[in-house]
């Protein structure tokens, strides 16, 4: 095994081997799928060329649901041997199921992408996200003990717990959100803990929610640790499906295993390399549950050029925000996810906050109620003054457009458990 | 040293009203009360009988709610009272974030109450000028 990868045969494959497996795995994968009540009369005999791939319909979130629970499935039951399952809060729950190889596919894509960064065998693994139905917990635990590591499976919350298991067991790599990193700091400091002279954190995969680049570089101040972003989603496994290598300058999307296409969310054409557009995502070695030309909602653009690193598996771009919530605000498109980034770097809001937007005056405004929760809540009208100014600065640098912020009392918004709404469009009523 | 309870409220009607009437259900008694106010929002200001437990009270009830020192200095209710006091701050420098009073007995004393940046040495000038500052207890007794 070379030290820079963990499959240097499969990662660095040339573009044209990488194209020839896909289109044999392509139709190994249209075989498999046929076999499933929802494919069984929608796909191709057999593909000649990648280029077919475009006459075959997409494969949609509502087709997911609709297809509960079995519709989708493309094997006998008994060969399935896990469920992953969404939440739900938005319609029906969608229900991805995984055979052994799926499993092991799977895990061998975590490991690929954690090795990338730098995690090896003698690494310390804490993973603070939830373990269940959500596939970012279990993902990288089976992943980081394929690699290796030793893994602490913390799972998410008990801070207390999680400080003491970095100092115990000497951590070296972490999975957290960005939102609960800042709040952990804050805790150390209380405790006296000054991470980079107390911790030997080196490596963190943060994910689960968007944040911004300055919110990756201040932790990486605070901590000193290399902060990773990766993409995934439940439906393509989960964590792994794309990665930054140490370059920290786009995501490897592992093309062995998925067919990466971008397409315009309202024609849906497919664009060049360097478009902006929605992410569509065809597994290639998915037994249990193969989904094709899947719409990812994801908003992106795939790196043109080759990465110095030396891998060939292309590179997609941070997701800018989801297809179906776009805003048009003053004849400004943005993504709610582009303010949500920001608010959430701020410690003092986190997850309390609600996007309205509304008219004043025949004119757009986005509104940003923050509440004001007792542990930030000083007495000090000038401290929350500057909390205003602050927060509506940081989202005018990043999107351009300023909003208007409203400070509201604690537990006024719904509440932040899970995906509550955080975006309400006045102006559809 | 004197404490006020400091309350975060939305612009809308009724926060005073269910504010006072939780305190009052905790048979606190309000020395005085002024709002600062922001527009959408304001901050209540609360000087109770009890700062340690209409805090817990509201705390309870789901506001945010703060704790601040003040002064809380013992005047005469004449023509003046208040001149005097302020004239010995100004020579003093010392910079008033806010200020209210309320008459204790009519004709006799009244209470002005300070929120000030540095409280230790303006209460150190408050004395040295011969003006009685209340404590936490003399407050909650009158």
């Amino acid at each position: 095994m070379s030290d820079l990868y963990w499959d240097k045969k499969v990662e660095t494959m040339s573009r044209e081997d990488l194209r020839k497996l896909q289109l044999v795995r392509l139709n190994e994968t249209l075989a498999r799928a046929r076999k499933s009540l929802f494919y069984k009369d929608r796909l191709p005999e057999k593909l000649n060329d990648l280029s077919e791939l475009q006459k075959i319909p997409f494969t949609t979130k509502q087709d997911l649901r609709n297809s509960f629970p079995f519709k989708m499935v493309a094997v006998q039951q008994e060969e399935l041997v896990r469920l992953h399952s969404s939440s739900g809060t938005t319609g029906q729950a969608t229900v991805i199921y995984h055979t052994k190889n799926d499993i092991d596919n799977w895990t061998d894509l975590v490991a690929r992408c954690m090795y990338m960064t730098g995690v090896r065998r003698s690494d310390v693994f804490q993973n603070m996200m939830g373990y269940g139905l959500f596939t970012g917990g279990l993902g990288l635990h089976y992943g980081s003990e394929r690699l290796g590591s030793l893994t602490i499976p913390a799972s998410s919350g008990n801070s207390k717990r999680q400080i003491m298991l970095m100092k115990s067991f000497k951590t070296t790599v972490i999975h957290i959100t960005p939102s609960y990193a800042l709040h952990l700091y804050t805790l150390m400091k209380d405790e006296g803990i000054e991470p980079k002279r107390d911790l030997n954190l080196k490596i963190a995969f943060l994910g689960a929610e968007p944040y911004t680049e300055e919110t990756r570089k201040r932790l990486e101040e605070l901590y000193g640790f290399d902060a990773f972003n990766s993409y995934g989603l439940s439906e393509m496994n989960g964590p792994g499906v794309a990665f930054e290598c140490k370059q920290k300058d786009g995501m490897h999307l592992w093309e062995d295993h998925y067919i990466l296409e971008v397409i315009n969310p309202k024609t849906g054409e497919v664009l060049e390399d360097g478009e902006e557009g929605e992410i569509v995502l065809t597994t290639l070695t998915r037994e249990g549950m193969p989904i094709i030309r899947y719409r990812t909602g994801d908003i992106a653009f795939v790196y043109p050029e080759a990465c110095v690193c030396g891998r060939t598996h292309r590179r997609i771009s941070r997701i800018k925000g989801r297809s179906d919530d776009m805003l048009i605000i003053n004849g400004v498109n943005l993504y709610p996810m582009q303010i949500e980034e920001v608010l959430m770097g701020i410690p003092e809001v986190g997850h309390n906050y609600l996007i309205e937007i509304d008219k004043v005056e025949y004119l757009d405004r986005i509104n940003i109620k923050v509440e004001v929760r007792p542990e930030i809540f000083k007495g000090d009208l000038n401290a929350l003054e500057k909390l205003k100014y602050r927060i509506a600065d940081e989202i005018k640098s990043n999107v351009l457009v300023k909003p208007h912020i409203t400070l509201v009392e604690p537990n006024s918004l719904p509440a932040s458990e899970g995906k509550a709404v955080r975006v309400i469009d006045k102006r559809k009523k | 040293m004197a404490s006020q309870v400091t309350v975060f409220v939305e612009n809308k009607p009724g926060r005073i009203s269910r504010i006072t009437r939780a305190l009052a259900d905790g048979n606190i008694n309000i020395r005085a009360i002024t709002i600062s106010d922001r527009g959408e929002y304001g901050l209540i200001n609360i000087l109770p009988d009890d700062p340690d437990l209409a805090e817990k009270i509201l705390l309870n009830r789901g506001f945010s709610v703060s704790r601040k020192e003040v002064i809380a200095i013992i005047m005469d209710d004449k023509p003046g009272g208040l001149a005097d006091v302020a004239e010995h701050l100004n020579q003093s420098n010392i910079n008033i974030a806010n200020a209210y009073g309320f008459i204790l007995q009519k004709g006799k004393n009244a209470v002005l109450v300070l929120e000030v940046d540095d409280y230790a040495k303006a209460e150190e000038i408050i004395r040295q000028g011969g003006f009685h500052t209340l404590s936490k207890d003399e407050l909650h007794n009158i």
